[in-house]
């Protein structure tokens, strides 16, 4: 036998050990499927709407394997092999609790939210932005995300929240918007100048007992879920489930949701109408504003 | 611009011609020899790097289809600056004892066989031998050559990379070394890179799935018509500066960058080795529009257009001391350029990567005659068409297979008596790659390929710069190289 | 006029009977009560610093707050453990009226508080200051919504059967418990570990008891006719 042959024998056999190898043995990144006894919805019939697309899981399932499951986790429980070291800690699908929705605290999430969550990634954290992913991938991903809890088999996604228009920005909103922080209590874990320093901040720990920072609005980074004032009106009249950020929806009027809304606006580093306005505002008035805090009085009017 | 090009050859002076066939051929055995060392490409190129898995928590296969390949999450990663763009870029954020570096080297068996080789009849060149043409045969275990790879974030939104790199006797050279300024102005349109770096090809081949002797290359990357001084490649690190600029998602890419002709050389020489010749003072330019196209559930189809326009010095300012002539600097430069396109598109699980190239030199580099002086009789400026259509098909993330046909046509060969076929390529290549570890800490990979290649006339390109050229010479005959490559490919 | 009583009778009868029919299971008159007990050292419970919450901090001046995660009482007792039957229970609906937890001196009161599942939970707050209700359910969905001062109660219920840790973010020592049951029969025991759990027919039971640290015990009750039986309950504590 040649060296040739030995070598093209060798070659064709180890090809062919492999071929068979990783196609019948599981491969290193695989999904342990959830109990079948749990009830969650088929990896092989679940789909998702949005944007006019169709989403299937099953395709969103070779994408997960790809991309999602080294921190998400083969059981999509957030337990992934990097999770130990990743802070704030991956989402745990299992419990189809989400923090961006459209929807009233304590309710699904809809396909949009999911997909708006996926190609918006959270800054500060380990979840990037999946834009270069077509639209189609994402919305099989979305798809496949619904088959970790027996939620999405049982239940509908809430309401979405009507955000109504909003309201002119003006001084005077953001003087209601300051005095709505105040009695709020807002200041207690946010700080009263926003900086995530409230004297609750310390304390915080997420629904899994890890702790857990406030959005510190001096940093100007973007918010978890968005970047607009409508994103900010839909934060803190959803709230962010499975973190310390409850929902506003019961003892907020939509009014005065906006004029909160153009306060905040006020407490972060970046170029604003809403900033320029207090910018003006404090200036001829400094002297008469109360600092936000436990023994304030509100606002200055 | 053509015609620029072509007035050159029009120059030719009929007493001249011997002389300058002879000194041509004198610099085309210098020009093959040197391209033994100069276009020596150590094997196992670059550009995988656990440290960003590390960095990020992410698995290869988030930003390679099958490292080292990209995918376009990766390609946008590499985009933004090797920056997720989710304010966690910045070194600050990472543990002190997080560094951003990279080992790779492929320990292998290998096997070259080449035809046509000249060797002596008796062993030892002994009494009453003469110079036979026969096959020439190596085998055995060896290394790879090494990359110590680091990347990264110096700070926001400026990047780096440095690349030292080996060939397999641990002879080191710097691959790429390059700082960028990402998102100037705060936009994804401006980005700044200065140093020694790999032109913006969309077929990438520091980044491509190939290992061995005469399939770790593109031969339409190295491609030369035989006899030009003209040492140029597509698929060499070049240096100087690039602007790039592309939208959120890299759907859209434009690159431009400004170059010494000097094909990446540093120290101010022809070459990235010790020993080069001293380049000339002038500049090769280099643009690709790149446009990708949403195929759904198929992922992106990627479309780039290219054209590289560049100068070689065709002789020296020299002095001579001693008897010793020594060039200085080069001069006489006579331009070149290469325009083409390449795509990679994307079918399921099947990747097909075609490739164009049109190549045209100046009269004078095609003869390697000094442009102080006129044309040798029956010079042309000499051209070629060459590509190819790689497939690859990834039955998950753990296992791919890959394949290659190419092949290089010489349109316009340098003299009118040169054989219209002598230097053309056909390459084939076959290969798979399995990963058995699909792992944020490093990566390891079982590789197998074999790959074939064929020059009329002249040795092929290889990867390791092995073979010799055929006898007689020149002519048509056909020199055939083959390559068997298995090995551990790994990085962490 | 003898048909028309007959009518009105049978009438009544049929209505009385048709109500008992779709109405709960005939409440039994026998019970169970008992003692719950334990053995070997429990942790010392901690006062609570209130001093980030002013308004809370001065309704505990002159006696501080102690947390509550093991609760003992005199003779080596403890306090609120949920008493409760697991098995052997009729189906029933839920009761219609509400269950009432409160949110006063930064305190929730009662520190344990069982339901049955799908039963109306209001929640109050009675203080000064703001607090956030996050019961934390794994089973049943989790929510957080903020109260401050002076909103109308929550109206909530859960559906399916689950114990749920309670907090507040705003007031991190703030801890209790929804303790949502398949049955109307339970007790906690009080401040010197009885219990009684009353209204049973006769049946064969399986007793659960509760702590929040220590877990759950059983054990098997037969009550037949109106009797009252004891099932005591021990459990290991230890100091940490």
């Amino acid at each position: 036998m040649t060296l040739k042959n030995i070598a093209v024998t060798f070659v064709l056999g180890s090809m062919a050990l492999v071929t068979v190898g990783a196609t019948s043995m599981r491969a290193q990144s695989h999904i342990n499927p959830p109990d079948p006894a749990l009830g969650t919805p088929s990896v092989a019939t679940e789909e998702s709407h949005v944007n006019g697309m169709t989403g299937h899981a099953d395709r969103g399932r070779k994408l997960y394997i790809r991309s999602c499951i080294g921190c998400h986790g083969p059981d999509g429980n957030g337990e992934g092999m990097n999770a130990q070291w990743i802070d704030p800690k991956p989402r745990d699908f299992t419990e189809a609790t989400f923090k961006c929705r459209s929807t009233p605290t304590g309710t699904l999430p809809t396909d949009d939210d999911l997909y708006n969550t996926i190609t918006r990634g959270f800054v500060t954290t380990n979840m990037p932005s999946w834009r270069p992913l077509t639209p189609q991938e994402r919305a099989d991903l979305v798809a496949f995300v619904k088959t970790w809890s027996p939620r999405w088999a049982k239940e509908k996604p809430g309401t979405p929240l009507t955000i109504p228009p909003e309201t002119p920005i003006t001084i005077e909103s953001i003087l209601h918007g300051r005095q709505t922080f105040q009695r709020l209590e807002c200041w207690k874990c946010h700080g009263p100048q926003g900086h995530g320093d409230g004297p609750s901040a310390s304390t915080l720990t997420d629904d899994k007992g890890n702790p857990i920072r406030p959005y510190d609005f001096s940093s100007g980074s973007r918010f978890m879920c968005g970047t607009t004032n409508q994103d900010l009106y839909r934060i803190f009249m959803t709230g962010l489930d499975g973190s310390p950020m409850p929902s506003f929806a019961d003892v907020v009027k939509p009014d005065e949701a906006w004029d909160l809304v153009h306060f905040l606006r006020t407490l972060q580093p970046l170029k604003t109408q809403e900033a320029s306005l207090w910018q003006t505002y404090k200036a001829a008035h400094g002297a008469d504003i109360k600092p936000i805090g436990p023994d304030a009085a509100t606002g200055a009017q | 611009m053509y015609k620029w090009f072509a007035n050159g050859a029009d120059q030719t002076r009929k007493s001249w011609v011997r002389p300058f066939v002879t000194c041509a051929l004198l610099m085309l055995a210098i020009a093959i020899g040197d391209c033994r060392t100069v276009s020596a490409l150590p094997t196992g190129k670059v550009i995988a790097i656990p440290a960003f898995a590390r960095k990020y928590g992410l698995p290869c296969s988030a930003c390679h289809t099958a490292w080292p390949e990209l995918n376009n999450f990766g390609m946008v990663f590499r985009d933004n600056g090797y920056q997720l763009m989710n304010d966690r870029d910045s070194p600050i954020w990472q543990n002190p004892s997080y560094f951003p570096i990279t080992f790779r080297i492929t320990p292998n068996w290998h096997r070259e066989s080449t035809s046509n080789q000249p060797v002596d009849s008796i062993p030892g060149d002994l009494p009453g031998s003469t110079l036979v043409s026969r096959t020439v045969t190596q085998a055995g275990f060896d290394l790879s050559g090494m990359d110590l790879w680091s990347a990264g974030t110096l700070y926001k939104n400026i990047s780096f990379l440095l690349l030292p790199s080996s060939d397999p006797t641990a002879v080191w050279h710097f691959e790429s070394a390059w700082v960028r300024l990402d998102n100037i102005k705060g936009s994804s349109w401006l980005n700044f890179k200065f140093g020694r770096f790999e032109l913006d090809n969309l077929i990438s081949e520091k980044r491509f799935l190939f290992l061995s002797a005469n399939g770790g290359i593109y031969q339409t990357y190295h491609f030369n018509v035989p006899g030009t001084l003209n040492d140029f490649g597509i698929g060499d690190n070049q240096i100087g500066m690039e602007l790039m600029g592309h939208n959120a998602d890299s759907s859209t890419r434009y690159s431009i960058s400004l170059l010494s002709s000097n094909e990446g050389g540093t120290n101010l020489t022809e070459s990235n080795l010790p020993g080069g010749a001293p380049s000339n003072r002038s500049f090769d330019g280099y643009m690709a529009l790149t446009k990708s196209f949403n195929a759904g559930s198929w992922g992106y189809e990627q479309f780039q257009a290219y054209a590289y326009v560049g100068q070689r010095a065709t002789y020296y300012q020299t002095t001579t001391q001693a008897g010793v002539t020594t060039p200085l600097v080069g001069l006489g430069n006579e331009p070149f350029y290469r325009i083409g396109f390449a795509g990679q598109l994307h079918f399921k699980n099947l990747e097909l990567l075609p490739y164009f190239m049109h190549g045209h030199d100046s009269a004078y580099l095609g003869t390697a005659t000094a442009d102080n002086g006129p044309l040798p009789t029956g010079a042309h400026a000499p051209s070629f068409n060459g590509g190819f259509l790689e497939g690859q098909y990834f039955v998950n993330p753990q296992l791919v297979f890959f394949g290659r046909f190419e092949k290089i046509d010489v349109g316009q060969e340098a003299f009118s008596g040169t054989p219209g076929d002598y230097g053309n390529v056909t390459a084939y290549s076959v290969g798979y790659r399995y990963y058995p570890i699909m792992f944020s800490r490093a990566g390891l990979a079982w590789h197998n390929e074999y790959s074939i290649s064929k020059s009329v006339g002249i040795v092929p390109e290889s990867a390791d710069g092995t073979g010799l050229p055929p006898l007689p010479f020149p002519n048509s005959q056909n020199v055939w190289s083959s390559s068997i490559f298995i090995g551990f490919d790994f990085d962490f | 006029m003898r048909t028309k009583y007959f009518l009105a009778l049978t009438i009544a009868v049929l209505l009385g009977g048709g109500m008992l029919l779709f109405a709960n299971p005939p409440a039994g008159s026998g019970s169970i009560s008992g003692k719950i007990a334990y053995t070997g050292t429990p942790p010392k419970m901690k006062p609570i610093d209130m001093s980030k919450e002013p308004t809370c901090a001065k309704q505990h001046a002159t006696a501080p707050v102690l947390t509550q995660n093991v609760t003992t009482g005199p003779g080596n007792t403890l306090q609120w453990v949920v008493v409760y039957i697991s098995a052997g229970d009729q189906e029933a609906s839920a009761p219609s009226q509400a269950v009432r937890y409160d949110q006063k001196g930064c305190e929730y009161i009662p520190h344990v508080l069982p339901m049955v599942a799908a039963q109306e939970l209001q929640i109050y707050n009675d203080d000064q200051t703001s607090h956030n209700i996050h019961p934390l359910a794994k089973i049943n969905s989790e929510w957080n919504k903020s109260q401050p001062p002076g909103s109308p109660p929550i109206d909530t219920k859960w559906e399916k059967p689950e114990f749920i840790s309670v907090k507040c973010n705003i007031h991190p020592w703030m801890h209790g418990y929804f303790v949502v049951l398949k049955t109307p029969h339970y007790a906690v025991s009080g401040e010197d570990g009885s219990f009684e759990i009353k209204g049973l027919p006769a049946g064969k039971y399986t007793v659960t008891a509760w702590q929040e640290q220590y877990g759950s015990q059983n054990q098997e009750v037969t009550i037949s006719g109106s009797e009252n039986k004891t099932a005591n309950f021990s459990f290991k504590v230890l100091p940490y």
